[in-house]
């Protein structure tokens, strides 16, 4: 007996010890094994292999902001909106909303099971939103006052004030399961989504595989795997063919990978710069400094606008992977065409200076009552984009004799600062609220919204017009009118709180064979928003 | 007879030739990071039509991605790191002078010394100097300050061990017995046989210094990254390795080493120069 024993404890290190060996020869002929690893995909075509970055740090609970990007892939949402930004149907089959716009009455499939396989019924969705609106995290549901369950199938939604933006949430909002929802819910998500999820290794790599029962149209891709690596080693390891969809900054889209093609997608991604909107003072309420004596006037902010170029800014500092953003909303539905002028006009700008009582000193810088024409510029110190865009603003608009400092600083450093002194930030949403929290009054000095306390009565009537519109058509119309009016507005034609300078284009290189469809235009956040669409994806050789 | 003289002369031509290297090695050290003062800002500004440029006479280290002249921009980080070492490094001096005087005064003194000797040399340079410099909410207050609270121990070992010498040396006792006070003894003993240990230590100091000085600003605690540390300068460039830019980091590092090298080289001839004495 014992002796058989012995024999099998040194199989077992025999064992060990093969693995071990194997591991390393794999290591040693990686480029043969990831030759293996690509001839396999091409044989199968139902996997694929994704390093497109942003690992989310909180995991997949949609009840504290998972999925507001992009698509939640392993929960279903209520409504989407589909590539032109229509709302569609997901689990809902219809919606109304009260003339008042207080109620909203949803209704959803009869036929919906989770990947566990129990069904979805409308207390999940009553749970999902209850917990949402607990959880006080960035998914704002405080408007929310209560939900009626009217059958199992049909919830009445009633809100303590009109807000047509209640619409975005629905579709932003991914469902979660009453009987499987625990702390541990983040890491472990059970959905209703187009996958499950198998396997999470933090800071590695994750593995999804289709949910059996999703309702939707179905991916041709069973298993997606998605490694969580720097931009760098992503781009190595696709160069060495190992991944079919990665995720490059702008510098190294000018590269080329073979076997793979660039994919630039337009995006509200967008870079601009805020500008302290009122004279140096102190806001008692909040106890902290605000305001900028030089960008509090306003021939300032509009010449800024007025005179930089962002093709050129496109094309110096994002290799061409851009487009010029003149809004924080550019090219979705409530955004107002109007408010895109010809920029990098000199005389233009010259002229509003001087209209404005600015003239030039003997330094070529211009000057009004003895101050300077000069500000100093701070971007977040990680992110390189930002430092480069800042560091060309700052050289172009010293050819028109405004005088900038480029700073950079850690997000605690600016958070401090960040209403006495211009930031370059980024946003870029799908939901219009995000407007609200950008310009309106109300959000003066609220963290890192409305940080250059923005106030203008008209624009502030307009957007809550907006938000108690009852339709989106309507709601759109107010947003536009917010923007500008013709008079007045907080796009660059009216008060110009912001120099929006560019929206990224976020750059992938995609395996030639797969084919991903038309997208959206992306909003903030590289990475997840590409999946939106991928029960259209195809693999063509 | 003969035999010492030719020592002598061979002693001379020896320290002829420290002297010369010493000099030789000053000059250099001159050229290399003085230059930098010279330096304005406009040389190294970004020029957006001259970017990912490979070496060249006109860029002899080529430019980076936001077009900066990189020869320029190493100069003014190697400046900027001497500036940082001089200064952190004085501070370490004097502090070590300070505690092992101190040291010197009581027992209970110089068993609290030892201990913090043996305390901040336990913990490794590098932990120490980010928890500093993050306390201190980075820049260069936050550098400087790090790195003079790190880099004085061993320092401090060396100077209380040699006053340990002097004080039972009998010219001490002498004067002890003869009734001077002991800021005299101090005065008039301790500090002028410490000042050649002190300035060799001080220099010895530099390297490191300006070392961990880069390390700290390469891992993005010390500096805003439109400063051109030599640290900033590495961890930038190797963003732009994949891509095959190798200019950007290779022309900084051998010049932050030989920056170093040429310092170690001063401290250690320094050391044999000032020890025949």
């Amino acid at each position: 007996m014992i002796k058989v024993i012995n024999v099998n404890v040194r199989n077992i290190y025999l064992g060990m010890l093969t693995v071990i060996l194997a591991s390393f020869m794999l290591v040693a002929c990686s480029t043969s094994s990831s030759n293996e690893i690509s001839e396999k995909n091409e044989r199968e075509k139902d996997s694929l292999v994704l390093a497109i970055g942003s690992e989310p740090t909180d995991g997949f609970d949609p009840t504290t902001g998972w999925g507001r990007y992009g698509s939640p892939l392993f929960q279903s949402t209520l409504l989407t909106l589909d590539r032109h930004f229509n709302v569609q149907y997901d689990l809902a089959v219809a919606y109304e909303v009260s003339p008042d716009g207080l109620d909203w009455t949803v209704q959803i499939r009869d036929d919906v099971k989770f990947s566990d396989g129990e069904s979805l019924t409308i207390d999940d969705v009553i749970f999902t939103f209850e917990t949402a609106k607990n959880s006080h995290s960035v998914v704002d549901l405080h408007n929310l006052k209560k939900m009626e369950k009217l059958d199992s199938y049909t919830v009445k939604f009633t809100l303590e004030k009109p807000q047509s933006t209640f619409l975005y949430i629905l579709t932003m909002l991914g469902i979660v399961p009453e009987h499987a929802y625990s702390e541990k819910y983040n890491e472990n998500p059970i959905g209703s989504g187009p996958y499950k999820l198998v396997q999470w290794d933090k800071g590695q790599q994750l593995i999804v595989e289709e949910n059996p029962y999703y309702y939707g149209k179905k991916s041709p891709f069973k298993k997606l795997t998605f490694l969580f690596l720097s931009e760098y080693s992503a781009f190595l390891a696709a160069k060495a063919g190992q991944v079919d969809i990665v995720a490059v900054p702008p510098h190294l889209a000018k590269e080329d990978i073979s076997g793979m093609k660039l994919l630039a997608l337009d995006s509200v991604d967008n870079r601009g710069i805020m500008l302290p909107f009122v004279k140096p003072t102190f806001d008692s309420v909040k106890g902290v400094e605000i305001g900028h004596e030089v960008t509090s006037d306003v021939a300032i902010r509009k010449a800024l606008n007025v005179f930089i170029n962002r093709e050129q800014l496109v094309e110096d500092v994002l290799e061409g992977f851009g487009t010029p953003a003149f809004s924080v909303a550019d090219k979705l539905p409530w955004w107002n065409e109007e408010t895109v002028f010809e920029d990098g006009n000199l005389e233009e700008a010259e002229k509003i200076l001087i209209d404005g009582g600015w003239s030039k000193n003997a330094d070529g810088i211009f000057e009004k009552d003895g101050v300077e024409a000069s500000f100093t510029l701070v971007y977040p110190a990680n992110d390189q984009t930002r430092q480069s865009l800042a560091i060309a603003f700052k050289q172009m608009v010293k050819q028109i004799g405004i005088d900038v400092k480029t700073e950079g600083k850690s997000r605690s450093e600016i958070e401090e600062i960040m209403h006495t002194t211009p930031v370059l930030m980024g946003w870029g949403s799908h939901d219009p609220i995000e407007m609200y929290h950008l310009y309106h009054s109300e959000y003066r000095g609220q963290g890192y919204s409305n940080a250059n306390y923005y106030e203008n009565v008209k624009v502030d009537q307009y957007m809550e017009q907006a938000i108690t519109a009852t339709t989106q058509e309507e709601a759109n119309q107010f947003w536009k009118k917010a923007q500008w009016d013709g008079e007045t507005g907080f796009s660059a034609l009216g008060d110009a709180p912001w120099v929006w300078l560019v929206n990224l284009q976020h750059v992938y290189f995609i395996n030639e064979n797969l084919n991903i469809g038309e997208q959206k235009i992306q909003p903030h956040g590289h990475g997840w928003p590409i999946t939106e669409f991928i029960s259209d994806w195809t693999w063509e050789e | 007879m003969k035999s010492t003289f030719q020592m002598d002369s061979q002693n001379t031509i020896h320290r002829k030739r420290l002297l010369l290297k010493i000099i030789g090695l000053l000059f250099f050290f001159f050229i290399f990071v003085l230059s930098g003062f010279l330096i304005g800002e406009e040389q190294i500004e970004a020029n957006l039509s001259e970017k990912n440029l490979s070496p060249s006479l006109v860029h002899l280290f080529g430019t980076d991605w936001l077009g900066r002249d990189m020869f320029m921009r190493t100069l003014k980080g190697l400046n900027l790191s001497f500036q940082v070492g001089l200064l952190a490094s004085s501070i370490s001096a004097v502090l070590a002078l300070t505690l092992s005087l101190l040291a010197s005064k009581s027992r209970l003194l110089d068993y609290i010394v030892t201990i913090l000797i043996d305390l901040f040399l336990s913990i490794p340079h590098l932990v120490a100097l980010i928890l500093i410099a993050f306390v201190l909410g980075g820049g260069i207050k936050g550098i400087v300050v790090g790195i003079a609270l790190t880099h004085w121990p061993t320092l401090t070992r060396v100077l209380r061990a040699e006053i340990m010498q002097i004080k039972s040396a009998e010219y001490v006792q002498l004067s002890k017995k003869l009734g001077k006070s002991r800021m005299w003894i101090v005065k008039h003993h301790f500090i002028p046989h410490l000042i050649p240990q002190l300035f060799v230590g001080f220099v010895l100091l530099f390297p490191h210094a300006i070392l961990h000085e880069s390390a700290i600003t390469f891992l993005g605690f010390g500096l805003s990254p439109e400063q051109p540390a030599i640290g900033i300068i590495l961890s930038e460039s190797m963003k732009y390795l994949s891509t095959g830019m190798w200019w950007l980091v290779l022309f900084p590092g051998i010049s932050l080493i030989a920056m170093v090298a040429i310092f170690d080289a001063l401290g250690n001839n320094l050391r044999k120069f000032i020890n025949r004495e």
